[in-house]
């Protein structure tokens, strides 16, 4: 149960993410939210 | 020189360069580094080790982000405005428990989310303001703040370089409330009083009564701080009776955002959610990126160089190696130092308490954030009371620095004896 809480959460900081880059103008702040994104997805999908 | 040195050279030569010279994020120029020191060392490009970074602080990035959406809805409900307004009113008779009390509300962001910058720019702006009209001057209102926000980054229940150094020899995040608020709030109260004191022996509360925000405690009574009870009540109560599950820091978090929602203001929780993101976005690529350097240090072997270089040092040159290089390399970020010299300093203390020491060193590192030229508790410090320049911050911030090292040193020197009384498991 708490796992399944918490790769909800993760969801939700993804989702923000993802809206932050497409909000974001600078190539360097989107490249450092990409950053962010990668380890956040992989745990989301249960892949590492 | 050795190859690990080298190696070590290259990627500080990277970072630096990415920083200063091509403007980059720290994060990226980070990112640069780790990947220079793999291509130097001979491993390539190794795409594994840096996501296998990353992955050091995937907990972190989940707690802090979601203790930025906590507080930034305590902000938004009008929490903040009330706490201050009603500190103030309550204790105007007594300026120097007011000062104190002042210097908490200020920590408290910090304390919440681990990062100074969230305590300056949040409760910090809110503080200024209020500190000026008792009387306090511009730059000890911005000594206040600043040390507000590095004292509050260091004070539990989150403490984001003691979780790094302790990440570092695998000690979980477990037993270091006692240490870590003997080590910041005594600080914190020394150093509000010898800023703030002099200048509030006799302030009137009727001048300043007009500029508090009361009208969201007017409006919802003491409702509006239950998000605040609830956290608090959720983050001791597993302490308290162990038999209920853990429910861990960012689920708290956000049940006491969802329950914020509905106890102050109306707010829009997308845009809250946004803003929050976006303001710790930063921070996590610099723990990001320092988990990648991290890795790459630690496959090159220059983190055992490092470490075995420190563990050689005379015990008494340990002491001032760890007092000048660690707010120094702070310049970087102090996170970074926390990573890179914090965990070999706590190796290099192995027959001390670990917890203790892990706190202590994590205290020595915040300072990091007031070395120039990042400094960004001196700079945003001096950003919100109109300051343009932050160097009259630093001078006065030379003293305090002594006396936190040598609080963390000593404290370090005792650990063993004080261990059985302040550290609970």
């Amino acid at each position: 149960m708490i796992t399944l809480i918490y790769r909800g959460i993760v969801a939700i900081v993804v989702f923000f993410i993802i809206k932050n880059i497409f909000q974001e103008e600078k190539l360097t702040l989107q490249a450092n939210a990409t950053l962010v994104i990668i380890p956040l997805i992989l745990r989301l999908l249960m892949i590492k | 020189m050795s190859i690990e040195l080298i190696i070590f050279l290259a990627m500080v030569v990277t970072f630096i360069a990415g920083c200063f010279a091509l403007k980059l994020p720290v994060s990226i120029s980070m990112v640069f580094a780790a990947i220079i020191g793999a291509i130097v060392g001979g491993y390539g490009f190794p795409l594994r080790h840096l996501v296998e970074g990353m992955f050091s602080y995937v907990d972190t990035v989940l707690v802090i982000t979601t203790a930025m959406i906590f507080m930034k809805v305590v902000q938004e409900s009008g929490a903040l405005d009330a706490l201050s307004a009603l500190i103030i009113q309550k204790f105007r008779k007594k300026p120097a428990l007011l000062l104190c009390l002042i210097m908490l509300v200020i920590m408290f962001p910090g304390m919440i989310t681990g990062s100074s910058t969230a305590a300056v720019l949040s409760a910090g702006s809110i503080m200024a303001p209020i500190l000026m009209i008792m009387g306090i001057p511009v730059v000890e209102t911005a000594c206040i703040i600043a040390m507000g926000g590095l004292l509050g980054m260091i004070a539990p229940p989150v403490n984001i370089p003691a979780m790094i150094i302790g990440g570092g020899i695998d000690i979980p995040f477990v037993g270091f409330e006692g240490p870590l608020i003997l080590l910041t709030f005594p600080l914190a109260f020394l150093f509000v009083l010898m800023f703030g004191y002099k200048y509030v022996k006799h302030f009137d509360y009727d001048e300043i009564a007009p500029k508090l925000n009361r009208q969201s405690i007017e409006t919802h009574g003491v409702k509006i701080f239950i998000p605040i009870f609830v956290a608090l009540i959720l983050m001791v109560i597993n302490k308290a009776v162990p038999s209920i599950p853990n429910l861990g820091m960012p689920l708290i978090f956000l049940i006491s955002a969802v329950v914020g929602a509905f106890t102050g203001e109306k707010f829009s929780p997308v845009k809250v959610c946004t803003e929050s993101v976006k303001s710790v976005l930063p921070v996590l690529g610099i723990l990001m990126g320092v988990g990648m350097f991290i890795q790459i240090m630690t496959l090159t072997g220059v983190r055992g160089f490092i470490v075995t270089t420190c563990l050689s040092l005379p015990a008494g040159l340990r002491y001032l190696a760890m007092a000048v290089a660690i707010p120094l390399f702070g310049a970087v970020s102090s996170y970074g130092s926390a990573s890179v010299l914090g965990v070999p300093f706590l190796l290099a203390f192995l027959s001390s308490n670990q917890i203790i020491t892990a706190s202590a060193i994590s205290l020595i590192a915040s300072l990091g954030d007031m070395m120039p030229p990042t400094a960004l508790a001196g700079i945003f410090a001096a950003q919100v009371v109109g300051m343009d320049n932050y160097t009259p911050i630093l001078k006065r911030f030379i003293v305090p620095s002594i006396i936190i090292v040598v609080w963390a040193i000593g404290f370090i020197i005792l650990s063993n004896s004080i261990a059985p009384y302040i550290v609970f498991k």
